[in-house]
């Protein structure tokens, strides 16, 4: 099954700042992604990149086997929910689903319709008067009635109060079931794509820095306890991601793809980790990485605020 | 995308229609007076006429309004530019709606290519109703004072504003995509259109095709309406105002040097007596003294080919940015 991104040492410069660095990915199609990063990693470049918005600066990007936007076939497959959700202020809510019908040849008239209908919105209201939330649910609607194969959003949530987040988060959930699509949608938070996200990208600091399915991210990566000294020679096979040391043991967080862990250490010793440690050990190694210059946005915003 | 485009036009559109028809009820009762009097002067005349009196009524009664409405005829592709063709594309990227819309099943070539055209020929339409009003309207006026090629007159009449308004919508498009934000490109775009408005008749028209140049014996039929020369004794004797044999014409100066029958500047030392500061005794004076100068005109019957001409490079111009516009969006935005 052709994978619905693919990209290969995807990189965008804006002059020498680095929005994203040699990004290669393959996203199987059927998941819903969650995108994570800090502020300023790179997670709405991807995404622009993806739906064709904006050019790379190096490297190759497919989307369901062709260049992002490179015909209207190719966009009639996409749909891209910017960040902020930008909608026409001066056009009504109707005016909008008259857009989506005009300019999309497989538009699903019977569900924008039913979908305003449910989250009660005007169809004379002009979209610059919504708010937040129900502009969210507008920008949703026009992108699920476009009958895409893959739906991307952009912090669709980020503006929007926990209540109006809960009630976006569950009808994209509807939509998803009820229309088969790849979804990619991106937070700074985690705690936003935990409960719907079943694949993972994490960005920071202009690159990726984990992928995969969420399932088997889990079971690859575990939290061991020893002895202070106990665990400094690992064998191959078994990365460590973080390190935190007191005089007398020390904690790890490492990835052991091979298995080789159960046989070193004690099973005691070893323990499950759950999804918001393995990503914030992720950003702490990449905080690190860029040497002296924390990544910017992390520190006021951590992932485990919103909890 | 016809529709979007029009959705996202009409109010404009309903504006330029509102001051369109305002301004045609002016242009009509304008049309109307100037008629009036070429009547009482020239076609009902019935005692004391003359071509130069005509002349003179029809400048005192309506040389005003005529100049104000050729100012508007220019000034509203300068306004197309600026509220219709800097916003075009800039101001969905402002607010970010561009990333909606091309979201959406369509090409953004496609997009731009529908919007452009759309508001182009908008444009084109409104500056050509409005050039076409003010040359019905004027033209007993430009008949009798056969001066069409004035640098005043020649931009507000017959095919050139279309070109202008073409252009203008054009060149704010691609200004704005440039700067992606609308009000600088709009500032922008009035500045580049009132450059070209000023480089155009000083530096590029009188260049179109080559002057005709011309020796004219000064006669006594020679009229001219100034003689001018240095204060002392060895100074030059210039003349003004000579029209002469050829009625429409651009005169490429209006100031030109006297020549006597060797080919020397005549001086006022040599001219003497004749300097009396009358014109008509000054000039009847003269032309006993077998005098010549030499003029520089495009001549009346070329106005057709100017106007073609300038047309046709605003509209290459524009044509040459809308291909810079496309270009830019397709290499998608950085």
């Amino acid at each position: 099954m052709t994978p619905v991104l693919r990209s290969d040492g995807l990189t965008k410069r804006y002059g020498r700042r680095p929005a994203l660095t040699e990004a290669t990915l393959s996203i199987p199609a059927g998941r819903i992604v969650g995108l994570v990063g800090p502020n300023g990693a790179g997670k709405s470049t991807l995404l622009n990149l993806t739906s064709g918005i904006i050019a790379p600066t190096a490297g190759t990007i497919e989307v369901l086997g062709a260049r992002p936007a490179a015909s209207a076939t190719q966009l009639a497959k996409v749909a891209f929910v910017a960040q902020d959700t930008p909608v026409y202020a001066g056009l009504s809510v109707a005016d909008h689903l008259r857009l989506g019908a005009r300019l999309n040849p497989k538009w699903d008239a019977a569900l924008a319709r039913r979908r305003v209908e449910q989250v009660g919105l005007d169809p004379a209201q002009k979209a610059g008067r919504l708010s937040g939330g129900q502009r969210a649910q507008l920008a949703l609607t026009l992108a699920a009635a476009k009958r895409p194969q893959l739906l991307i959003f952009d912090e669709p949530v980020a503006a929007l109060d926990p209540l109006a987040r809960r009630a976006f988060l569950q009808s994209l959930m509807e939509f998803v079931a009820e229309l088969e699509v790849t979804v990619i949608l991106s937070s700074h938070l985690l705690a936003d794509l935990e409960r719907v996200c079943d694949h993972l990208v994490v960005l920071a600091g202009s690159r990726v820095q984990l992928v995969g399915d969420v399932e088997d991210l889990l079971d690859v990566h575990k939290r061991v306890i020893g002895a202070r000294g106990e665990l400094d020679a690992l064998p191959p096979g078994i990365e460590v991601i973080q390190a935190d040391h007191t005089t007398r043991q020390s904690t790890l967080v490492v990835r052991d793809t091979t298995g080789v862990l159960a046989q070193l250490v004690p099973a005691a010793d070893v323990e499950r980790i759950d999804l918001e440690d393995m990503v914030l050990a992720y950003l702490t190694r990449a905080a690190r990485v860029t040497a002296g210059a924390p990544i910017r946005g992390y520190a006021e915003q951590p992932l485990e605020a919103q909890r | 995308m016809i529709w979007l485009t029009w959705r996202q036009f009409r109010g404009q559109a309903l504006i330029a229609l509102a001051a369109l028809a305002a301004l045609t009820v002016f242009l009509v009762l304008l049309g109307l007076r100037i008629r009036d009097t070429y009547a009482a002067y020239v076609t009902d005349c019935a005692a004391a006429c003359s071509l130069s009196s005509a002349r003179d009524a029809m400048e005192d009664a309506h040389f005003g309004p005529l100049l104000l409405s050729g100012l508007l005829v220019v000034l509203v592709p300068a306004l197309i530019g600026a509220f219709w063709g800097a916003p075009l594309v800039s101001r969905e990227i402002e607010t970010g709606t561009h990333r909606l819309v091309w979201s959406q099943s369509i090409t953004r070539t496609r997009w731009l290519a529908v919007k452009l055209t759309f508001v182009t020929l908008a444009g084109i339409a409104l500056a050509a109703a409005l050039s076409l009003l003010l040359t019905w309207a004027a033209s007993p006026y430009d008949e009798l004072l056969a001066g069409r090629f004035d640098p005043l007159l020649f931009p507000t009449r017959n095919i050139v504003p279309l070109g202008y308004a073409a252009f203008a919508v054009t060149a704010g498009t691609a200004i704005g995509l440039l700067t992606r934000r609308a009000i600088p490109a709009m500032a922008i775009t009035l500045a580049v259109f009132a450059v070209l408005q000023i480089l155009v008749p000083t530096a590029i028209r009188p260049h179109l095709r080559p002057a005709v140049t011309e020796s004219v014996a000064f006669t006594p039929d020679t009229r001219v309406t100034e003689f001018s020369a240095g204060n002392s004794e060895g100074g030059g004797v210039t003349i003004n105002g000579y029209q002469g044999t050829i009625p429409g014409a651009w005169m490429m100066s209006n100031r030109v040097p006297l020549f006597d029958a060797s080919g020397e500047q005549v001086t006022r030392g040599e001219l003497g007596d004749c300097l009396t500061g009358e014109l008509d005794r000054d000039m009847a004076c003269l032309a006993q003294m077998n005098l010549h100068f030499t003029v520089k005109y495009q001549p009346a019957n070329r106005y057709w080919t100017f106007q073609w001409l300038e047309f046709g490079g605003y509209l290459l111009l524009g044509g040459a940015l809308a291909a810079f516009a496309f270009w830019h969006i397709r290499r998608g935005l950085s």
